[in-house]
Formats: structure tokens, C-alpha cells, sequence
């Protein structure tokens, strides 16, 4: 199908798209504006990267897996799998800016200093609104990209004019589970005679991820607790609290759940993955049994692949991140998470089809899922 | 056009016939708005008009034209209105009222219908308006007519105190012929001071002297010059043809050789109709075809006549038995087969014109046109809206950007002057729930022409909308006539011209001005304004190319593709430039599947160098636009 009509009807108008801009950077034909991505004009080619790159157009995920992951490290619930750690970084500036334990931004400056990657793709939220994607050559620039965001901003877009511009050839990736899948389309190659050098792609590195919200949502909501341009931090606590907090210079504003759940984006409704199961090195907020308090400031890291192996090995050698021992029954709590998000996703996805049988873009891989 | 040279025989094309009508009239007075197929008359009265004596104007629009000639008339001038069939309806209220007011020096409107509408949007007829508002209505044939009858129509009128419409179409006014010239005065017609007591007033009581007027003129057209009949005394078979039908009719009444069984009765006074001449050969018809253009006027006129008279007859026409198409111009193929069918002679069989069909080819903009920019810049802010808006477009070249060439850009367009109203309207709803921008376009033309009410309306009434004004200083579609943004008159003057963001700003718009071919900062700008509440006016400036092209201003930049950069109609391309973009300047090298820049029609305005994706195409030299 033409391409801008195959993204418009399969992922646009049914509402499936993340927004994550791995359709973007590549053509005139892309865009995104405030998380909404636009096509300006009709591109007619039969075929493109930006259907082949999509996390949203049909995938075949055994497939995927297996080409880049061992299969004997693959677990069913949350991908391939090497280890589960919980971590935080050890240098104290960067937990200040940090969402959780800020392992990711020591691990990425560290690979970066290391010379796993050359320079790395972000997003930059400054903890507050409307964040966007940056290519970060220093660790400075990593530094900057501290802290999360409840919008997710079109990084790949960056990602994608990175590799065209074939400066960098071993580029690091941070994204959600969305992001990474469409980055591990891309290691395939699917168009080789596009010129994409996705072999500079060199390390992938994905975040925990339940949902991302609408941005003009999530912007009239900030608006009416605080004032979103002072707006310097976002979290959600443990579900017992069921609120989103709202950090505005020093104060703390609690918004009900109940106000933010409707404003999810529909296309993460959709989503199976929470783990970000197509990464090297996989990284979230940590939440013990003994809830909130205890693993506050701390990280879970999934390691995936042997380079993300070494690098995490790197770390504790070289003290960049401190570990504290992983919570007993940790492994299986998060296995029960993820698969409560599969579950939520292939529903949902029945729900738009209208089919129990038709799991839309899961179809090729529906194996998978058809049981849960 | 000039030259005293009575009995001498010139070729002519039908707008210059008109003029030399005009010139050998004597008139002291004519104002016209432009419009196909006419545009050129007035432009050629304004170059002899000091000559002559005279005075042409290019008025703001057709109603100013009209009634500034009611005005020359009153001082017993001479005055000729020049008019489109869409001008002749925009000045239907002065034409209703004038036509009851009366006239006192002789006061004739030229209106050129387009049938098939070749250079307009629609094909109206003109000729309704002359049995509307009462007056007599003439319609030429020949280049020859279209010269005489201007002479005969100023007599008429000033005889029978009416103003007079005379109706040409495209075919008389474009096409060319044999004019043998008549004398020309010593100097126009003399002025009378206006008295105190002369009145030419539209009042109630006025309609039964026009009613009487109309009948003094039928009876004049009884023995007009202009109705002819060739054929049997009695004809059985009769046709009836007013206008360009009359010439095709002829030609193939003698291709299908029956010219002599078959009446024909070409009349020139369509209105009030002779019906005295024409019945004298109706009574013995028993089947009758009526050839005109465009609508079943003399076909509807004359079988009131016959049903009047209680005549048994079979018509063929546009409206009767399928007999010619009810929609576009008559050709000579299509009354070949309607005399065919009504003299019962074989139709010869049809040569076909060329092997090979001609690819159909939609119009477009000129290669270099802002206007492209403009629409490219527009559809791309329209897409970035949540809910893309609704365009509302108007009349001038921006007309075509409901096609490719302006990326489909509105989804209504009315009338000249309607864009600013009909986007007034959804904007107002905008406070009722519908969450739309709405955007609509004037060019600077059409600003003066018809714009300013429906400017004021919508800020008084605080609608949400955006106003596109497409700068391009000129009248581009018609030929560059100068209007009143201008600077220049249609005598020649240079005046002081009308600042159109100082009108804005005086009426209460938030005026911005952005130059199209700088396509980062006018998207910008766009965007900002379709993000504001109220009545926003974005002024694209940028001249036209072609007028670019004619002063010589710049010394044209050189834009080539580099084909070793391009990437064709790869990903990541798809032909952005010729196919997305479509100026006529960018094409494509088949042979090695590149893009390619024409360098006969680029005018090197240089904005697909700012769009390629590849950055192939490259800009050397010259000045940019």
C-alpha cells in the first residue's frame, strides 16, 4: 500500500500510533507536532522505511527476537533475559536530576566514555512538559537528558537524520519499549537499498514504560494544578497511592489518577510491551514488595545481551553504580506486571478489531499472545 | 484603431472591433473591471483614449464601472461599460435600476459570456439580464457586426432614452475578421451642463416608461439591419440562430447542401424579440431549430411566441428533444448533427482528428508562481492542525489551488469577493462548537473588488479566520491590468497607490506580511495566526513571475539538479519536487530516473533547491527572487 496511506489507515486513524518518529527524519513527507505525527503530503512508493520501521505496523516479534537474541535466553514474559539487578548511580549529582536511582545516565555516560557508543540518541524533558528527542556527543549533553517524561516525544526522528548524516557509527538508542522495537526494525535492515546505515546503531538501551500520555491532555491537566512552565518533575508512586505527582519549584501537587488515566495515549493502550523487551539493557524504577519507601531512589536493570553484560560489569568495576541486593521475588513480580500489560494490550486490540482472533499488528507474532 | 480611413478593410480580432465601434461612437466615457474574454477592450480604450478625447478607467469592480457610466450619461456623455457575464450579475442592482432610471447620453454595457467556460469558472448567460432589467439586448456574429453594432446600440439608446446590452461570446471576441471601417468623428460627443430639473431616478412609477420603451424598441427591431433571412419564401423547416451558432449553421446547411429547402433567420436584436419578422416565417414552419450559446433563451422566447399564436411546431434546440447539449459552447460538429437531424440529411461521416489522444493536462501555476508557495506552506499548516481546517477559496489564478497545483486546497470557492464571507460564517460558528481554523484568500485584485465589505463585517463581528491575501501586485489572471494597489490607471497615470496592510490595520486586523518563497519563516507565521482568536490577515507578498519575467528586473539565478545527489523517487524522495511540489519547472529525466530542472520555464525563483531532501538541487548565480 502506498505509504502514507498504509501508516494514515493502519496506524493513524485507528489510533495505534505512539508517536515515537521512527517514520520521521527519513522524507519530507513526516512530522510531528505536539506528539502527533502528520504526513504534509502524499508520498505514493509502494513500500518505505517508514512502514518498515513502525512499532506499529505488523511485526513478527519471535522472528525479531531470534535474530539478535540467543533463544535460550528468551522468557516469555519479558523477553531475553540475563539478569535482574537493582542499582542506583553512584555519583550523587546525578540521582538529584534523576527519576529513580539514575543508572541509565551513568550507564549511557559510561558507555559513552568507554567507547561502547560514539554518541547517543535522548529525549530531553528536563523533567518537566513537552519533551524532545537530542543527539548527545558529551556527557554533559547525557547529563542535561536526566529524569523522565510522561509524553513520549518523536526521538527516533533524531535517530534516523543521525544515521543519515553517517557521522556517528556506533550510536546509542534510550527509549521506550515502543521506541526500542522500532530500533531493532531497523538493525533488520528491511530497505538496505535506502542508504539507512542502521549498522551504526550500537547500542540500545530501553525504559520501563506503562503508558505515555496525550501531550495537549497532559498539558491542560498540568495547567490547571500548576503552572506547566514551572513544571520540573513527574511520578507516579505505587498504585495504593493512585495519584501522579506534580513537582512545581520545591512543592509537591498530587493529582488524582482517576484525572490523568483517560488522557493516555490510545495508542499505549495497545501496547504489549512494558519492559522494553528489545534492548540491551533494560531500566526502570524499582518497586519492592515492601513497597514505595524502601526501593525509592533505586533502579531494576534487565540485562539482555552480553555487550549490555559487560557494560553493567564495567559499571561495578568501576564503581560508577552502586548495588544494593535484588528484592526477593522481584523477578516474578515484574513477570506478573508485564504479562498484566500483554494482557491489557491484546483486549484492547480484540476491541478494535472486533475479531478474538485478529490481534491487528501482533497478528505474526499471535502465538504469543493468543493464550493470555 | 485610430486611423481615419473610412471604407478601408482591416483584419480585426472582435475586442479590437469592439473598440473601434467605440472609437467611431465618439464616446466620451467608458470604465470597465477585467474579465475574460473582454479584458483587452478596455485596455486598448485606454491607450487612445487621451488621444481621442476621452476617458478610460479599470474601475475597482463592475459596479463602479456601470455606475460611473450612468454618471457620464446624465452629462450627456457617451459611455461604454465593459463587462464579464460574472460582472454583469455582480451589477445586477444598478443594472435593474438604471435600466428604470433611463439614460440621457447613450449608455451601452458590453458583456462577453464564456460558454464552456474556457477562462472562467462556470458559463452564465448574460442575455437573461436584458429581459430582467427590460433593455435591448444585441448580440454580434461577425467581426464586422461587432463593430457596427456598438455605433447602432449608442444610437439606439440615446433615441429610446435606455441603455443598451450588447452580448458577445468568446468565439467573437477572440476570434478575427474582415472589418470594413467606418468615420470617425471629428471629436466625441459634446457635454451638457446636468440641469436643475433633469432626473434620472429609479422610482416605482418608472416601470411602465421603461415597459414603453421596450415596446418602441420592438418596433425598431422590426427593421433592423441586423435580422436577416435566407431561404424559402414558406420554409417547413426553419432555423433560428442568434450569435457564433449562426456561422456554424451556414457552413453546414451547405456541407449537408440544404440551403434551399431550409429557412434561416439570423437575428441580431435578441430583446426585445422582432416578433412580427420572425413569425412571418414561424407560421408555415413545422419544425424549427434554434442554434445561440449557452442557455435556451430565443428557444424559450420564441415558443411563448408560437404557443402565443397557437402554432403547432416541433422544436429542436438545447432544452428541446435532445437536439444540441444542454452544457458548453456550440461547435460545428454539433450543429452539423442537429440540422442533420432536422433536415433529415446524412450526417458525413466524422474524420478522426489524430491518432494519438493528447495527454488530458490539468492547469496549473506558472513555473515560479508565489501562489504555489503560498498553497504548499497552507496544506502543510493544514495537516499539523489537530483537525485540519476548512479553506475557503476565492476567484482569481488562486482558483486553480483546488487542484494539484495548490495541493487541493479548498474544499468551497463561490464568487469574486464571496471567500472572506462564506469563511465569516464558519468562523462565527467556531464559538458554536465547530473546532476548526478556517482560512480563505483574495489576491489584491479581488481585495479592491470585493473584499472591503465583507473585511469589515467579519472584524465587527469578531469571526475567527484567517485571511490569506496573495500579493502578487498584479491582475494576473486577465493580464495584468492595474487596479488600485497599483499605482497606475489605464490612461497611463501613476498615482498614488492604495496601501492594503494601512486598510487593514484602519478596518481592525491583525496584519502580518510574509514573503512565501522564505518558506521556514511564512510557515511560521502562518501557523502563529491560525493560532490567534479573531480576524488574523496574512499578506504572502511576492510578485508575480511572470510580471517578473516581463520587467527583466532581476538577472535570473541558474537552478540545476545535481543527479549525482538526487535520489529519484526513492525512499525518502518519492519526486519530491515535479511531482509533490509540480512546479513546471522541475521535470524528470527519464532516462537516468534524476530530477531535472527545465531551464526554458524555471524562472529561478530557487524554493525547490529549499525543499529538496537531498539538497540535489543547487541555485548559482543571479539574484534570488
Amino acid at each position: 500500500m502506498l505509504s502514507t496511506i498504509a501508516l494514515d489507515t493502519q496506524v493513524l486513524r485507528p489510533g495505534l500510533c505512539t508517536g515515537c518518529g521512527a517514520c520521521q527524519g527519513l522524507c519530507p513527507y513526516w512530522g510531528s507536532v505536539d506528539g502527533r505525527t502528520v504526513f504534509f503530503f502524499d508520498c505514493e512508493r509502494p513500500d518505505g522505511r517508514c512502514q518498515r520501521f513502525c512499532p506499529r505496523m505488523p511485526t513478527d516479534l519471535t522472528a525479531l527476537q531470534k535474530e539478535f537474541f540467543p533463544e535460550e535466553t528468551i522468557l516469555p514474559e519479558i523477553g531475553p533475559f540475563r539478569g535482574l539487578y537493582l542499582t542506583r548511580a553512584a555519583d550523587e549529582s546525578i540521582r538529584a536530576g534523576a527519576q529513580h536511582g539514575g543508572s541509565m545516565t551513568a550507564l549511557v555516560e559510561l558507555a559513552l566514555k568507554e567507547g561502547f557508543i560514539d554518541a547517543a540518541v535522548l529525549t530531553r524533558s528536563q523533567g518537566g512538559l513537552n519533551p524532545e528527542g537530542v543527539l548527545a556527543a558529551t556527557e554533559e549533553e547525557v547529563r542535561s537528558c536526566s529524569g523522565s517524561s510522561f509524553q513520549v516525544p518523536p526521538t527516533l526522528a533524531v535517530l534516523n537524520r543521525a544515521l543519515k548524516e553517517d557521522r556517528y557509527h556506533h550510536l546509542g538508542v534510550v527509549g521506550t519499549p515502543c521506541k526500542t522495537l522500532a530500533v531493532y526494525k531497523m538493525k533488520a535492515n528491511p530497505l538496505p537499498e535506502s542508504g539507512s546505515h542502521t549498522e551504526n546503531i550500537g547500542m540500545v538501551f530501553g525504559l520501563f514504560c506503562g503508558w505515555g500520555l496525550d501531550w495537549d491532555g497532559l498539558n491542560a491537566l498540568a495547567a490547571k494544578h500548576a503552572d506547566p512552565a514551572r513544571v520540573s518533575h513527574m511520578d507516579i508512586p505505587p498504585s495504593k497511592y493512585h495519584s501522579l505527582e506534580l513537582r512545581e519549584t520545591g512543592n509537591t501537587v498530587s493529582v488524582n489518577l482517576d484525572e490523568v488515566t483517560p488522557l493516555v495515549r490510545s495508542g499505549c493502550r495497545c501496547c504489549a510491551d512494558m519492559t522494553a523487551e528489545f534492548a540491551d539493557l533494560s531500566i526502570g524504577g524499582a518497586r519492592s514488595a515492601d513497597g514505595w519507601d524502601t526501593d525509592k531512589g533505586w533502579n531494576q536493570i534487565i540485562v539482555r545481551s552480553e555487550k549490555g553484560q559487560q557494560l553493567l560489569d564495567l559499571a561495578r568495576e568501576q564503581g560508577v553504580l552502586e548495588f544494593k541486593e535484588p528484592m526477593e521475588g522481584g523477578l516474578e513480580k515484574l513477570k506478573k506486571a508485564s504479562l498484566g500489560k500483554k494482557r491489557t494490550a491484546v483486549r484492547n486490540l480484540r476491541a478494535l478489531t472486533g475479531k478474538a482472533e485478529d490481534l491487528g499488528y501482533l497478528n505474526p507474532s499471535r502465538e504469543l499472545f493468543q493464550d493470555l | 484603431m485610430t486611423a481615419n480611413a473610412p471604407g478601408t478593410v482591416a483584419l480585426m480580432q472582435g475586442n479590437e472591433a469592439i473598440v473601434r465601434g467605440a472609437v467611431e461612437a465618439g464616446i466620451n466615457f467608458a470604465a470597465s473591471y477585467p474579465g475574460s474574454p473582454s479584458s483587452q477592450v478596455l485596455g486598448m480604450l485606454g491607450k487612445i483614449a487621451r488621444e481621442r478625447g476621452f476617458y478610460a478607467e479599470w474601475s475597482a469592480n463592475e459596479v463602479c464601472a456601470l455606475q460611473a457610466c450612468t454618471g457620464a450619461s446624465l452629462a450627456n456623455g457617451r459611455a461604454l461599460c465593459v463587462v464579464k457575464q460574472n460582472g454583469l450579475l455582480c451589477v445586477a442592482d444598478a443594472l435593474h435600476c438604471a435600466a428604470q432610471a433611463g439614460v440621457k447620453g447613450g449608455l451601452v454595457i458590453v458583456s462577453s459570456d464564456d460558454p464552456s467556460a474556457h477562462s472562467s469558472t462556470n458559463e452564465f448567460d448574460s442575455r437573461w439580464q436584458a429581459m430582467s432589467a427590460g433593455i435591448p439586448l444585441l448580440e454580434p456574429t461577425t467581426m464586422q457586426e461587432a463593430k457596427d453594432m456598438i455605433p447602432y446600440a449608442f444610437e439606439l439608446s440615446e433615441q429610446t432614452g435606455q441603455m443598451v446590452l450588447v452580448r458577445v461570446t468568446t468565439r467573437v471576441c477572440h476570434g478575427r475578421g474582415n472589418v470594413v471601417l467606418g468615420p470617425l468623428p471629428e471629436k466625441p460627443r459634446a457635454l451638457e451642463r446636468v440641469k436643475e430639473w433633469d432626473r434620472m431616478v429609479c422610482v416605482c412609477y418608472m416601470h411602465g416608461p421603461a415597459l414603453q420603451k421596450l415596446e418602441e424598441l420592438r418596433r425598431r427591431f422590426e427593421q433592423s439591419p441586423y435580422n436577416h433571412y435566407e431561404g424559402p419564401e414558406a420554409p417547413e423547416k426553419l432555423i433560428i440562430a442568434g450569435g457564433t451558432g449562426r456561422l456554424y449553421g451556414q457552413e453546414a446547411l451547405r456541407r449537408l447542401g440544404r440551403e434551399k429547402e431550409t429557412g434561416f433567420l439570423s437575428l441580431g436584436t435578441l430583446w426585445p424579440l422582432p416578433e412580427n419578422y420572425i413569425l412571418k416565417y414561424l407560421r408555415t414552419a413545422k419544425e424549427v431549430l434554434i442554434l445561440e450559446e449557452v442557455d435556451p433563451f430565443l428557444e424559450q422566447a420564441v415558443q411563448a411566441l408560437a404557443g402565443r399564436e397557437g402554432l403547432r411546431i416541433k422544436f429542436l434546440g438545447r432544452a428541446s428533444n435532445a437536439a444540441l447539449p444542454q452544457v458548453g459552447e456550440l461547435d460545428p460538429d454539433v450543429v452539423t448533427s442537429a440540422i442533420a437531424r432536422l433536415t433529415g440529411a446524412a450526417l458525413p461521416e466524422k474524420r478522426p482528428s489524430s491518432e494519438t489522444e493528447l495527454p488530458v493536462r490539468e492547469m496549473s501555476f506558472c513555473a515560479g508562481c508565489p501562489h504555489r508557495a503560498t498553497f504548499y506552506l497552507l496544506k502543510r499548516a493544514m495537516r499539523q492542525e489537530k483537525h485540519p481546517g476548512v479553506v475557503v477559496g476565492d476567484i482569481g489564478c488562486y482558483f486553480m489551488a483546488g487542484q494539484s497545483a495548490g495541493q487541493y486546497a479548498w474544499q468551497t470557492c463561490n464568487c469574486m469577493g464571496s471567500g472572506v464571507n462564506v469563511a465569516e460564517g464558519l468562523g462565527q460558528l467556531t464559538n458554536y462548537g465547530l473546532d476548526q481554523k478556517v482560512v480563505t484568500m483574495c489576491g489584491d485584485s479581488t481585495f479592491f473588488h470585493s473584499i472591503l465589505p465583507g473585511l469589515v463585517n467579519a472584524v465587527y463581528h469578531n469571526a475567527n479566520m484567517l485571511l490569506i491575501v496573495l500579493d502578487n501586485s498584479a491582475t494576473a489572471m486577465t493580464g495584468f491590468q492595474p487596479h488600485p494597489g497599483t499605482g497606475l490607471t489605464a490612461m497611463g497615470d501613476h498615482v498614488k497607490p492604495m496601501d492594503i496592510p494601512k486598510i487593514l490595520e484602519a478596518v481592525g486586523c491583525q496584519v502580518e506580511v510574509a514573503d512565501p518563497f522564505d518558506v521556514v519563516e511564512a510557515e511560521k507565521t502562518l501557523r502563529r495566526l491560525l493560532d490567534q482568536p479573531g480576524m488574523n490577515v496574512l499578506i504572502m507578498r511576492q510578485p508575480c513571475a511572470t510580471l517578473m519575467t516581463k520587467e527583466r528586473s532581476k538577472k535570473p539565478v541558474r537552478v540545476y539538479v545535481d543527479q549525482d545527489v538526487c535520489i529519484g523517487d526513492g525512499c525518502g524522495c518519492d519526486k519530491y519536487c515535479s511531482r509533490v511540489w509540480g512546479c513546471p519547472g522541475n521535470t524528470w529525466d527519464f532516462k537516468k530516473n534524476k530530477a531535472l530542472i527545465d531551464p526554458v520555464a524555471c524562472v529561478g525563483c530557487g524554493v525547490c533547491a529549499k525543499l529538496c531532501p537531498s539538497g540535489a538541487i543547487k541555485v548559482e548565480g543571479g539574484e534570488e527572487a
